[in-house]
């Protein structure tokens, strides 16, 4: 692998709102995405537009590649199954210390750049703010609506009351 | 001479309704013998332990009387109810002493529903003693709500609770849940009219991402992942139809099938024994892998096929009277003293394939949270050194009663019947007191081997894994039930097997604990 060449060549993001990022490519390239759209262009020195992040969840998002850049490349996601799922580990538990517009928005940035442990991280962080509430206390932290009439919400949970232990 | 008259109609209607009350009355008074000496919830008396026949899926509607439909409704809340999220027995705060005669008719079906039949008792009591009509209070309480939907729609109000809901207007589930596919996620109202709504971030989350969430949620923890089926009409749709999450949940070894045991996985000590030979799963996890025939999805799979739970304990309460002796100083009581008796068994099992068993008199609330083998080490340390200090990295005191009980707890270990050895021998062994193996048979058997009270012994449980009855609810949770099949002591001095009697001993119940699994 020419990993020595590339830590040192800098490339360029531009973010939704126009600002330029500059960034090791090894960083960039956590971004499958953005991998493959180097590898498509060459060494152009141009800049990757990424149009569906602004700057504030971008520079977010670097600093989480940054902080990873020497995390052993990621394997498939079914070699999860034997160890615990749920452990975040902890300066990605601070990183995702946001409100949860950002933490959303870094979630769906980590979707679209197709950062796999990003988006793991971020929907773990999810999944521990809903698990052991009930559902109105999940209906207050996401701030959803309930929708169900009465009687659907009966239906459903009667249905579903297995699912309780 | 008019006025008379009125007075006259006055009087007469008056007289009526008084004598209408009374009568009233009278109907109570012949409820309330009816109901305290038999308690609905109260176990049948004996069966023996191999052939005991568990009421189990003998799902006939029962005719019983109003009053004992009350009583299940209200041990409903015993099984966590989605409202309650995290919350269990075990950690429930002091509970605040009743005073009304409701509040005292409604601890004492707690306490009898806990097995504390004594308890109840005095509660039942003091109740009716200050209000001879508690029960119909209590009925009103708790039941109106029920009765009064079968009396709105005119469809057959027949008490079979295992039919689907089929009220008129109302879908069959299955078609609800697919009406809501596509529907978003709805955002809050704002707090204060014509202000911009809370955020809802998660409403603009894509389907895919929120599938992902879903899939962690589940495999942190289930039954939150059930929750958040009742949460709008979008989430309960994924969660009907996600069934790779489903998959996963199967073949994992959090809570599915990959963190089962079909044979021992370590000595009685706990210590690990090694094995070359690939260990049996179900579901293995890099394989192709089929619903089993008569099911048609992995939520099924999920939610029938045998499987134990880690995220609590199975009680056993035991419950039994025996006559007290006639004695000389009790002049007063007119009748010799009955004696109830209670004790109750506890089981833990840990995914590593150890258990904890224990047999004592604590009750739940003050033993269970602390049932962990760590404290019975840490307890078992203690009484060798006689030293009171404290063992170090436990973060609060353990008390002293539970420590007491832990000293008492035995390690073991368990394994489900392996699927194999169930099939290849379908007829049953007759002569099952020679040799505990021999009946090994339903693939839903447990067994279980711990340390004896004395170094010397072996004890082999032969539990089996049963759904509980549940008339209260069309689609309760399988296999939470633990039903006793044998219970032997076997003697590694002098290779002897004795037989344990199980003549009051009921099935194990699973009860959730808040912060296991």
């Amino acid at each position: 692998m020419s990993s020595n060449g590339a830590a040192t060549t800098k490339i360029t993001l531009t973010s939704s709102d126009g600002t330029d990022l500059s960034v090791d490519r090894e960083v960039a390239e956590r971004s499958v995405l953005i991998k493959n759209m180097l590898e498509d262009l060459g060494e152009s020195g141009e800049a990757i537009p990424i149009p569906n992040v602004n700057a504030a969840v971008l520079s977010k998002v670097v600093e989480w590649c940054e902080h990873h850049r020497n995390d052993p490349p990621s394997n498939h996601d079914d070699d999860d199954s034997r160890r615990k799922a749920t452990d975040i580990d902890e300066w990605d538990q601070k990183f995702m210390q946001v409100d949860q517009e950002m933490l959303f928005e870094i979630i769906l940035a980590a979707n679209y750049l197709d950062i796999k442990a990003l988006l793991d991280v971020g929907c773990k962080t999810v999944a521990n703010m809903i698990k052991g509430k009930s559902p109105e206390e999940i209906r207050k932290t996401f701030n959803i609506q309930n929708d169900f009439t009465p009687e659907e919400e009966d239906q459903i949970r009667r249905e579903n009351e297995w699912a309780e232990e | 001479m008019e006025d008379n008259a009125e007075l006259e109609t006055f009087r007469r209607q008056w007289r009526e309704e008084v004598a209408r009350r009374n009568n009233n009355k009278n109907i109570h008074h012949e409820h309330e013998p009816v109901q305290q000496p038999q308690p609905p919830r109260f176990p049948p008396t004996h069966h023996a332990a191999a052939e005991r026949k568990e009421e189990e899926e003998e799902n006939e509607p029962d005719q019983s009387e109003i009053v004992s439909k009350v009583e299940q409704l209200h041990l409903q809340p015993e099984t966590p109810v989605p409202g309650t999220a995290d919350e269990d027995v075990f950690h429930a705060g002091p509970q605040k002493e009743p005073s009304s005669a409701l509040e005292h008719f409604e601890r004492a079906v707690q306490r009898e529903a806990e097995g504390s039949l004594g308890d109840s008792l005095q509660h039942y009591r003091k109740a009716y003693r200050l209000d001879s009509s508690v029960d119909k209070t209590y009925r009103n309480k708790h039941f109106a709500h029920v009765w009064k939907k079968p009396a709105a729609p005119a469809t057959a109000t027949t008490p079979a609770p295992s039919a689907k809901p089929d009220e008129p207007e109302t879908l069959p589930t299955p078609e609800l849940i697919a009406s809501f596919s596509n529907l978003p996620i709805p955002q809050a109202d704002p707090i204060i009219e014509n202000t911009p709504p809370p955020p809802c971030p998660i409403a603009h989350v894509p389907s895919d991402v929120l599938v992902e969430i879903l899939r962690h949620v589940a495999l942190m923890d289930p039954a939150s992942f059930g929750r958040m089926a009742l949460v709008c009409k979008r989430l309960a749709y994924h969660f009907a139809y996600e069934q790779h999450i489903w998959k996963r949940l199967c073949q994992g070894s959090e809570f599915g099938f990959g963190g089962m045991h079909y044979s021992f996985a370590c000595d009685v000590l706990g210590h690990r024994e090694y094995t070359l030979a690939p260990r049996y799963t179900p579901f293995p996890p890099r394989a192709p892998v089929q619903i089993p025939k008569p099911l048609s999805s992995w939520s099924q799979v999920f939610q029938t096929f045998p499987r134990i739970r880690y995220t609590g304990i199975y009680i056993s309460t035991v419950n039994y009277t025996r006559p007290g002796g006639t004695s000389s100083y009790s002049n007063v009581s007119w009748n010799s003293p009955i004696h109830i008796v209670t004790y109750y068994r506890y089981l833990r099992f840990y995914p590593d394939g150890t258990v904890i068993s224990l047999l004592d008199t604590t009750e739940p609330r003050e033993v269970v949270p602390h049932i962990s083998k760590e404290n019975v080490m840490a307890a078992r340390t203690h009484r060798h050194r006689d030293v009171g200090h404290a063992v170090d990295g436990t973060p609060d005191p353990v008390p002293p009663v539970a420590m007491a009980a832990m000293k008492r707890a035995l390690r073991g270990r368990w394994h489900l019947a392996h699927p194999a050895e169930s099939t290849q021998h379908p007829t049953p062994d007759p002569s099952h007191s020679d040799k505990t193996k021999a009946p090994l048979l339903d693939p839903r058997d447990v067994i279980i081997e711990t340390e004896g009270v004395d170094p010397k012994y072996i004890y082999t449980l032969h539990l089996t894994l049963r759904s509980p009855t549940s008339r209260s609810s069309i689609n309760p949770s399988k296999n939470t039930k633990l039903a006793w099949k044998g219970f032997w002591s076997y003697n590694k001095l002098t290779d002897d097997w004795g037989e344990f009697g199980l003549r009051n001993d009921r099935a194990y119940v699973f009860r959730r604990v808040r912060g296991w699994g």
